[in-house]
């Protein structure tokens, strides 16, 4: 892991219009950074604005505010964006939660891996678009037999790594993942987990891992975030995110994690947090070395 | 005395264009009055199937193929549905477990908890009514009830949903509550909320719980006696020390040893590898053979039968045998009353 | 609703609807225009063909048709507005009186077919949906759409063999027996043929809607929660699915009304019943500009009409769509 800063997201703001009058600030103020080879764990409950920054990332929505660079290029500005398309788009790749709706079901998975290759006009490495999908699909721990199969006829896990060897096959230097094992059996999370963790190693991408999972966020990431109704409130590497809370919301959430022992899970006292407690206004400070607080002046003991 | 439900080698298979899909096989357990019983497994592994054939909410589909349901004593196997909605929500009740679509849309909470109460009380008089369902949505935890009463799904958040959901689960005074998954759509937070309500509830009215669920958090917290189900069969079952402290079926260990709580510092999780399989053509067998790395000649061609470990607790595993050689319980495959 | 957003709300549609009329009378009356046939012939018959080209053009100036066609049309709409819709050429009679005398059979005829359409398939949706795959509902599904497929004058033309030539049962043409026309009896049996045409050639589309809505509905959750919570199959279906269905019936329905009011054009000419569908035909065959005007303007403004109230039914009345404005409402988080 390099110190090259790799995407870094500052001020970032994104607004939804509910109706003429009324809009949903699903995204406020948010500024963080990821640096080459690094795994960076997004956390928050539902509605806490996680997705709209992996989707503002990837340049699916237009921020209403703020930037976002990418190896120093701000990827909100169209001209900039037009000027570097093509980089832009193949050494940034996304990962959906349903692997139903991200993959088109009548197309054959062969298809579904080369597709990406096809469109960018690359060569691909393997010879022919079918030797680089079979390479691909070996290595997300896919037997070649699936490669003329319908997405229709795998299995949940199956079709995750289908996804996940699409992404790939672009060889990106940013991975971002939207909860992608979040519609997951337990035992076959472990197993994506894993293949993750793996490729990462092997490749070196950075990887923006969005999820509400903690514990797999524990597991997996270098660094985490967590965010609560659009702010971030807390990032700190993971050891120490989990070894010393300081945000009470970051307290309350990992209170919440369930421990599957029966003894302690019975014993275990959540920490409180109410929303009107929550003021969204200041900013990120440094407490210590990587550990960014959300503080406004008037909480945090 | 006689358990409250008692399911004794039941087994339900779906009518498929593809075939028959044996999604509960030979399946037996029971009920007292007052206690949680936990169901663990995957999806797929039939244990929804299994609380919606006690309560006969299965599609057209389905059969129950074999095997009896008795509830307190009396044989409930081949009730006909005008039998049956007798005892919804008087006897055995459900909560389901997406909120966002189990309340009707269109109709307001206090009048869906009504509807539940009316159910069973036929005659119940308008301010009888309107008191119950204010009693119950406190009961729950919905406060201020009678201005939300009239307030309709939409305007409710998720954890609050499920709590309407509980009320009307609760409105007959049922002596079995089945919740499917109650947590899972909800967050983290809420969720711990919505257990300890339940716990709180099952106390109080002394309604005996089953508990369906993947989450082996949720079951740490909430089970008295736990069955783990895996691909239609229940494969261990004892009390929650028991399975948490001393598991003896390789599943229930390699569900346990996947959880990144027990990986830390690792670097990779314990995954069982393989996928389970389809239930169209069961292998013949153990199920989990394939996947077992513990798995012994016999498991490929005979089905291991219960075998007693303690009074409370049974696993369907070789490896009990007399004849099976020794293993090792693996590192972390129990927490060991840490 | 707030109360200043309603006069903006309903100024809009009412808007919408004069643009839509206007810009239809301009459409049928260019095409109509421009359409190959020869007017002159509905107004004077067989002597056209006798009649010197000086006399044409006099006889085409009387009509007002020498001009061009913009300044025709602009004339028209100047007498239209006080509310003189010019003479039909063939009645040589006040066009609106030509419509009124026979509009009235018309209405009985497409409004009871409309009444029964709309009690009948919902009934029969109703119980299709109820044995849902059972041998009652797979028998009516599979007459019910053979019966959509039958040809409605063919239909017609069976049935009057059977009921007026065989057995003389009942009349096979007309409104009402010469001299008879007071008599409630006489009506309605001379409506009871056409009427089965009409209804039996719309139930099923309708019917098979409905079913398929409720079928919808019944497969949603809630339905579940619902009968665990004890409800019977009668009161989930029409508490909860049926009424859930209603309010996109009704807007359906809405559009129903020109669909079958338009429709009892092939069953009058079969009838012989004197009815504004054999009116529109004639009209639109023999050049009748201003009676075919006046017909056209009135189906379209019943169609746009019944447009509008669909949507406004739509948004109002489903709570669905409602609960999308409950951004503005509250929000119920924590107890």
């Amino acid at each position: 892991m390099g110190n090259e800063i790799l995407l870094d997201v500052q001020h970032l703001t994104h607004v939804f219009p509910l109706t003429k009058k009324i809009a949903v600030k699903a995204v406020d103020n948010i500024s963080f950074q990821i640096v080459r080879g690094e795994i960076f764990g997004l956390v928050g409950e539902s509605g806490s604005g996680k997705s709209t920054i992996a989707r503002c990332v990837m340049n699916l929505y237009q921020p209403r505010n703020g930037q976002i660079l990418y190896k120093g290029l701000d990827t909100c500005d169209p001209w900039v964006f037009r000027e570097n398309r093509r980089m832009l788009q193949t050494t940034r790749q996304m990962i959906f939660q349903d692997s139903n709706s991200s993959l088109d079901q009548r197309m054959k998975v062969a298809d579904i891996i080369a597709e990406p290759m096809k469109i960018q006009h690359i060569t691909p490495p393997r010879g022919t678009c079918r030797a680089e999908a079979e390479f691909q699909m070996k290595y997300v721990g896919l037997d070649a037999s699936y490669l003329d199969k319908y997405p229709s006829e795998l299995s949940g896990g199956q079709r995750q790594r289908v996804a996940i060897a699409r992404a790939l096959a672009m060889e990106p230097e940013l991975l971002v993942a939207d909860e992608p094992i979040a519609s997951l059996d337990v035992s076959i999370q472990a197993q994506i987990v894993n293949l993750f963790k793996h490729l990462q190693q092997e490749h070196g991408f950075s990887f923006l891992f969005i999820a509400h999972d903690l514990a797999m966020v524990e597991f997996l990431c270098n660094r985490v975030g967590v965010m609560y109704h659009g702010r971030l409130v807390e990032t700190a590497p993971t050891k120490e995110l989990f070894a010393n809370p300081l945000h009470p919301y970051t307290k309350a959430l990992l209170s919440a994690i369930p421990i599957p022992d029966p003894r302690r899970e019975r014993a275990r006292k959540l920490a409180e947090f109410r929303r009107e407690d929550f003021l969204p206004v200041g900013e990120l400070t440094e407490v210590s070395p990587g550990h960014f607080v959300l503080r406004n002046g008037r909480e945090i003991s | 005395m006689s358990e409250l439900l008692e399911v004794k080698n039941l087994s339900v298979s779906f009518f498929t264009p593809d075939g028959e899909v044996q999604a509960v096989r030979d399946v037996s357990f029971s009920l007292k009055a007052g206690e949680v019983l936990a169901i663990v497994g995957e999806s797929g592994c039939g244990k929804s199937v299994l609380c919606k054939s006690i309560l006969k909410l299965l599609p057209q589909t389905a059969k129950i193929k074999s095997g009896s349901i008795a509830v307190n004593g009396t044989d409930i196997t081949h009730y006909r549905e005008r039998d049956m909605h007798k005892l919804r929500g008087k006897l055995f009740s459900m909560v389901f477990q997406d909120p966002m679509t189990s309340l009707n849309p269109t109709m307001a909470i206090g009048a869906q908890i009504g509807e539940a109460v009316r159910a069973h009380q036929v005659n119940i008089g308008r301010d009888a009514l309107r008191a119950r369902v204010i009693e119950l949505m406190s009961l729950v935890g919905i406060e201020r009830s009678e201005e939300r009463m009239k307030l309709y799904p939409y305007n409710f958040s998720g954890g609050m949903r499920q709590r309407a959901v509980m009320a009307i689960a609760l409105a007959g005074n049922p002596s079995i509550l089945f919740a499917d998954e109650p947590t899972t759509a909800l967050d983290v937070t809420i969720q711990a909320q919505i257990l300890d309500l339940l716990r709180d509830i099952q106390q109080k009215l002394g309604t005996a719980t089953v508990f369906v669920t993947h989450d082996l958090g949720v079951v740490a917290r909430v089970a008295d006696r736990v069955a783990v189900m895996y691909a239609g069969k229940i494969v261990e079952t004892g009390t929650a020390e028991e399975i948490f402290y001393d598991p003896r079926h390789p599943y229930t260990w390699g569900l346990l040893r996947a959880l990144p709580a027990l990986s830390r510092g690792r670097d990779s999780l314990a995954a069982i590898p393989g996928m389970p399989p389809t239930l169209v053509n069961p292998p013949r067998g153990d199920a989990f053979a394939c996947r077992n790395e513990y798995a012994l000649a016999i498991d490929y061609e005979e089905e291991p039968p219960m075998f007693q470990i303690t009074d409370t607790h049974y696993a369907a595993t070789w490896l009990l045998d007399e004849r099976a050689p020794h293993i090792e319980l693996p590192a972390g495959g129990g927490l060991g009353g840490k | 609703m707030k109360k200043r957003n309603l006069a903006a709300y309903f100024g809009k549609k009412i808007f919408v609807f004069f643009l839509s009329v206007l810009l239809l009378s301009i459409a049928v009356f260019y095409i109509s225009r421009l359409a190959p046939g020869d007017p002159l012939v509905s107004y004077y018959g067989d002597r056209v063909e006798k009649m010197t080209p000086e006399e044409r053009e006099w006889a085409e100036g009387k009509l007002g048709l020498n001009d061009p066609i913009t300044v025709q049309y602009i004339r028209w709409l100047d007498s239209a507005f006080h509310g003189d819709f010019g003479i039909s050429y063939k009645y040589k009679m006040d066009v609106v009186e030509v419509i009124g005398s026979r509009i009235g059979n018309t209405l009985i005829l497409g409004g009871v077919g409309f009444l029964l359409i709309f009690v009948a398939s919902m009934l029969l949706g109703v119980l299709c949906a109820w044995h849902e795959d059972r041998l009652l509902d797979r028998v009516i599904c599979k007459i019910g759409t053979i019966s959509s497929c039958v040809p409605e004058f063919w239909l017609s033309l069976v049935l009057i063999l059977i009921f007026s030539v065989t057995l003389r049962w009942l009349p096979s043409s007309g409104a009402y027996s010469i001299g008879k026309s007071g008599d409630i009896g006489d009506r309605i049996a001379h409506l009871i043929l056409p009427l089965t045409v009409v209804v039996l050639g719309h139930l099923w589309y309708y019917a098979y809607m409905i079913r398929n809505k409720i079928l919808e509905e019944v497969r949603a959750d809630y339905v579940l929660l619902a009968k665990a919570k004890g409800l019977t199959k009668r009161s989930v279906m029409f508490r909860h699915c049926l009424r859930n269905v209603i309010p996109s019936y009704l807007s359906i329905m809405a559009i129903a009304v020109p669909h079958i009011l338009g429709g009892t054009y092939v069953v009058e000419t079969v009838f012989s019943y004197p009815g504004i569908g054999t009116l529109s035909y004639e009209s639109a065959r023999y050049q009748d500009y201003n009676l075919l005007m006046l017909l056209c303007l009135l189906s379209g403004i019943l169609v746009i009409l019944c447009n509008i109230i669909a949507q406004i039914i739509n948004e109002q009345i489903d709570p669905r769509i409602k609960a999308q404005d409950a951004a503005e409402t509250l929000e119920v988080g924590e107890p």
